[in-house]
């Protein structure tokens, strides 16, 4: 008795492994696919398959099935214009690129900057964002910004902007590069290392949310972020530019902005 | 299928990082060269802690147990999340033992020796304990009615007949050491899988972490057949019923 029912255990959970490989394996029209870190948005409409690496506040944050934040709200109020309702795939960030121009997920919103070597992988929307870097560094440092750098163990998270920037401009004794943002500021804080470079808003959440850090320097970049989409996917580029500038023309955009980031969006991008 | 192996097997691409992914290596190598030593001392302190006898030292060997259990039922990562992210934190402590950079080696690197060897000494205590349990119990009784103490006999009598059984099963754990190195990657400790995936940020092509793999196996490849070899060395003694020398 006791082995029949251990069988029928197993039997249960190899089905259902088989089931969860199954949705996680379909192709690039698997919309309906039942994987846990895949979550709708809710509302109507056809869906939009969103990768994003989860969390990079204030831009993506929250737990699966309430993911939240500048990026999530934007990409669902131009969703809303263009009648597909959007929905997230937590993903990790170096491979994001690669993955939806392999028609993983249709579409990228993860402050990615728009750069030419990602161009070469995939096309980007127009610009929804204008960055900055920052230069975080704990309460009472006395490094000033990038120019002190000099000599001091500096993070960053793999594969972004701000790394780059460490490694082009600043003389870091170390540079480290953590899996995911939160991991750099959390040694910051714990004082492994003395400064990090990230985007500016992020390290404006740090210092608001957790405290003990400042910004010592914005450095302007000239960068802006984009929504990627794999490079032969143009009618949905189109839409997704008009329902950007719909968003923007009525005034959405400006709400989200203020909501996230408690400061008036820049005229290059609201005219 | 095509892009499949354009994305994994690239080899331009491993050539042309061969020298930073192999540095990242050596660097796994260098941590799993400290941790085995440490943890092999650990997993044996903690194996005859676990066996001390009497009445009066069964706080130290529940403490003992209770660690050993605990510490092989959480996940290294967690651990290594855990020290790194901590110990920084405890004011008591020097500045130098909370950010440590002996030797000129990053603090990550020692955060990953101390959580690999508290970890894997409890792995390899138990594998020591089983070498020990394996020894006769008419082996202890007999070196105890000699004259020697609980000490003395372990010390002379069952640890040496214990190691000589445990070579293969220690052997399994050490591969098994030397790949979880790679966890310490989480904390920013610039070994092989970090390097490989700077390299993925960087060219959007994953064949540098397969370049990494295909270093661990020139050496866990090897390893795994000399496991092989011993057990069966070790079953020809027991089969022609040859006694296993004590020292």
């Amino acid at each position: 008795m006791k082995k029949t029912r251990l069988t029928a255990l197993f039997a249960v959970l190899l089905v259902g492994v088989v089931a969860m490989v199954a949705a996680g394996c379909g192709g690039d029209d698997d919309t309906t696919g039942g994987g846990a870190e895949t979550t709708s948005a809710g509302g109507g409409g056809e869906a939009l398959t969103v990768g994003s690496d989860i969390p990079y506040p204030p831009f993506e944050q929250g737990k699966p099935g309430e993911y939240t934040g500048f990026d999530i709200e934007l990409i669902e109020a131009i969703g809303a214009k263009i009648g597909r309702t959007p929905e997230f795939t937590d993903t990790s960030f170096e491979t994001i690129f690669r993955d939806v121009a392999q028609g993983k997920f249709e579409a990228v919103i993860s402050a990615a900057t728009i750069t030419e070597e990602r161009e070469e992988a995939v096309a980007f929307s127009d610009p929804y964002y204008l960055s900055e870097q920052a230069i975080l560094v704990k309460e009472g440092s006395d490094i000033t910004g990038l120019d002190d750098l000099s000599g001091k163990t500096v993070g960053a998270q793999q594969g972004t902007t701000g790394l780059e920037l460490g490694k082009e401009k600043a003389d870091a004794g170390e540079l480290r590069p953590y899996p995911e943002g939160p991991d750099a500021v959390n040694a910051l804080k714990s004082g492994t290392v003395e400064a990090v470079i990230i985007d500016a808003p992020v390290a404006q959440n740090a210092v608001e949310e957790s405290g003990g850090v400042e910004i010592a320097e914005k450095v302007p970049t000239d960068e802006t972020y984009g929504i990627a989409l794999a490079k032969n996917n143009t009618e949905l580029l189109d839409e997704i530019n008009q329902g950007l500038e719909e968003v923007i023309d009525d005034g959405t955009y400006t709400t989200i902005y203020e909501k996230w980031f408690k400061l008036e969006p820049p005229k290059e991008i609201v005219g | 299928m095509g892009e499949f192996f354009n994305q994994y097997f690239d080899f331009d691409v491993m050539g042309a990082h061969f020298s930073e992914v192999l540095e990242g290596f050596l660097r796994n190598l260098l941590l799993f060269a400290v941790v085995v030593v440490l943890a092999l001392s650990w997993g044996l302190i903690l194996a005859l802690m676990r066996q001390l006898p009497g009445r009066k030292l069964l706080p130290i060997r529940g403490l003992t147990i209770a660690y050993i259990d605990v510490l092989r039922a959480i996940p290294i990562l967690i651990i290594i999340l855990l020290i790194s992210g901590g110990i920084p934190y405890l004011e008591f402590l020097p500045k130098e033992i909370r950010i440590p950079q002996w030797f000129g080696q990053p603090d990550p690197f020692w955060f990953g020796v101390l959580a690999l060897t508290l970890v894997y000494g409890a792995y390899m205590a138990e594998v020591y304990r089983a070498g020990i349990e394996a020894v006769e119990p008419g082996q202890m009784e007999a070196a105890r009615s000699l004259g020697m103490s609980h000490g003395q006999a372990m010390r002379h009598v069952v640890v040496p007949q214990a190691v000589t059984k445990i070579p293969a099963p220690m052997l399994n754990e050490m591969i098994s050491l030397l790949k979880d190195t790679t966890l310490v990657s989480v904390i920013a400790y610039a070994e092989s899988v970090l390097i490989g995936r700077e390299i993925l940020a960087e060219r959007f092509n994953s064949s540098a972490i397969i370049l990494a793999g295909a270093m661990f196996l020139v050496i866990t490849l090897p390893a795994a057949r000399l496991v092989d070899y011993l057990i069966r060395r070790n079953q020809g003694k027991v089969a022609r019923g040859a006694h296993i020398e004590v020292g």
